[in-house]
């Protein structure tokens, strides 16, 4: 019983966490003040269900699948709703779950390679890195489109 | 509906001054697309065709079998949702008639690019990568080294981009103040493991918009447009590297790749 009021916590503390970063950045892509709210909502909500599925072991590429593709419905009912395009909620809510510091760590192994010389670890920082925000990020996008590939092919949403 | 060839070009005119407003904006392709045939199509037009290109979009409208091109270049304003929005409010109320031709075109033109108040979006930006920290597994003196850090950054990114630099050096400069900052916590020993300081300062240069439009624009079929996008979130994000690195041999800590 603790360890799961263990796990609780950590899943509110997550979800308070995440919506700092996804109301910072809608601000930064000026979505409209009434806005704000849906995006930290969503923030919250996509990174603490990738938190409670990653807690239970499952791989930080197919976590976040799961949890974009429900962003990616809640943000076509959102849509629907309030007659807004639905990257207004969408990306900014995904943007706590971007792996950018696995980008970043890449890319200065990348110049590092080029100012110390070839090492094979600092090849596989690289390679690591590099494959990890590839896939994590295609994994992000795919499951944001994932509505109107599937249910609206072609016709507009809002 | 006739439409005179006067009339056409007009609607030519306001189909095209929608396409370019969202693609300045950074809407994805396929809502670009949309939008501007729907709202030509709604003033009349029997068909629209655009072609989208990264700096570009060619527009034709096609009535009782007379066409009109129009090209409009599209340079960067920088990320907007709030004129998306207008642009698809307009479009819609287009569609339900609540507005005619003229109509329209006046309200395009009066959009204004709507602005947060930039001491806010600083304290916001600097709370969001100190939450990355967190998630990072930092203590409290990391946060409040990150906060520091993030928010001389953002600080610095928007007063260059308020002087029209160039976007490669506003985030190569970004990433120098925060990882500078950063290290100083590492030497003056801040927290537990300051390193994890130098990793979340940087985030808010993450390029999140522009690759998450490049690979939904790849998916839905604008390869063209898809690739430009990612090639150019790759680039600002070789240049925070840049950035980073610069820093790092000038204070000779190195938290990253190790």
């Amino acid at each position: 019983m603790t360890a799961f009021w263990d796990t609780f916590y950590l899943f509110l503390l997550d979800a308070w966490f995440a919506w700092i970063p996804a109301v910072g950045f809608a601000m930064v892509f000026n979505v409209p003040r009434k806005m704000l709210i849906y995006c930290a909502l969503g923030g919250a909500f996509a990174h603490s269900l990738r938190f409670l599925l990653m807690h239970f072991s499952m791989p930080i590429e197919w976590a976040t699948l799961i949890a974009s593709t429900s962003m990616g419905f809640l943000g076509l009912y959102w849509s629907r709703k309030h007659l807004i395009p639905r990257p207004v909620f969408t990306v900014a809510s995904v943007i706590p779950m971007i792996p950018g510091s696995y980008a970043f760590a890449a890319m200065v192994g990348l110049v590092e390679i080029n100012t110390g010389g070839y090492s094979l670890e600092l090849m596989q920082v690289v390679m690591e890195n590099g494959l990890r925000t590839l896939f994590i990020l295609t994994a992000l996008s795919f499951g944001l489109a994932l509505p109107s590939i599937l249910i609206y092919r072609g016709r507009p949403i809002v | 509906m006739n439409l005179s060839k006067e009339q056409q070009t007009e609607l030519t005119r306001i189909a095209v001054l929608a396409g370019q407003t969202l693609h300045q904006h950074g809407a994805e392709s396929r809502l670009i697309e949309q939008t501007t045939q729907r709202l030509g199509l709604a003033l009349g037009a029997d068909n629209i065709e655009l072609s989208i290109s990264p700096d570009a979009i060619v527009v034709t409208t096609l009535i009782s079998g007379h066409c009109v091109t129009t090209t409009r270049r599209c340079f960067d304003r920088g990320i907007n949702m709030q004129m998306v929005c207008d642009v698809q409010r307009i479009c819609v109320m287009a569609e339900k008639k609540l507005l005619d031709a003229q109509e329209v075109k006046k309200r395009l033109q009066r959009l204004k690019p709507f602005k947060h108040n930039r001491w806010l979006v600083v304290l916001m930006i600097g709370f969001s990568c100190a939450s990355f920290s967190h998630f990072f597994d930092g203590d409290t003196a990391v946060y409040w080294t990150t906060f520091v850090a993030s928010s001389l950054a953002m600080l610095l990114r928007q007063e260059l981009a308020h002087r029209h630099h160039n976007p490669f050096v506003i985030f190569a400069s970004a990433a120098f103040v925060a990882t500078t900052v950063t290290s100083l916590g590492v030497v003056l020993e801040v927290g537990e493991h300051p390193q994890i300081a130098m990793a979340a300062s940087v985030l808010l240069l993450v390029p999140g918009f522009p690759l998450i439009n490049a690979v939904s624009d790849m998916l839905k079929g604008y390869i063209s447009m898809g690739i430009a996008r990612w090639v150019f979130a790759t680039l600002l994000a070789v240049s925070v590297s840049i950035g980073i690195v610069a820093a790092m041999t000038v204070t000779g800590v190195s938290g990253w790749a190790h």
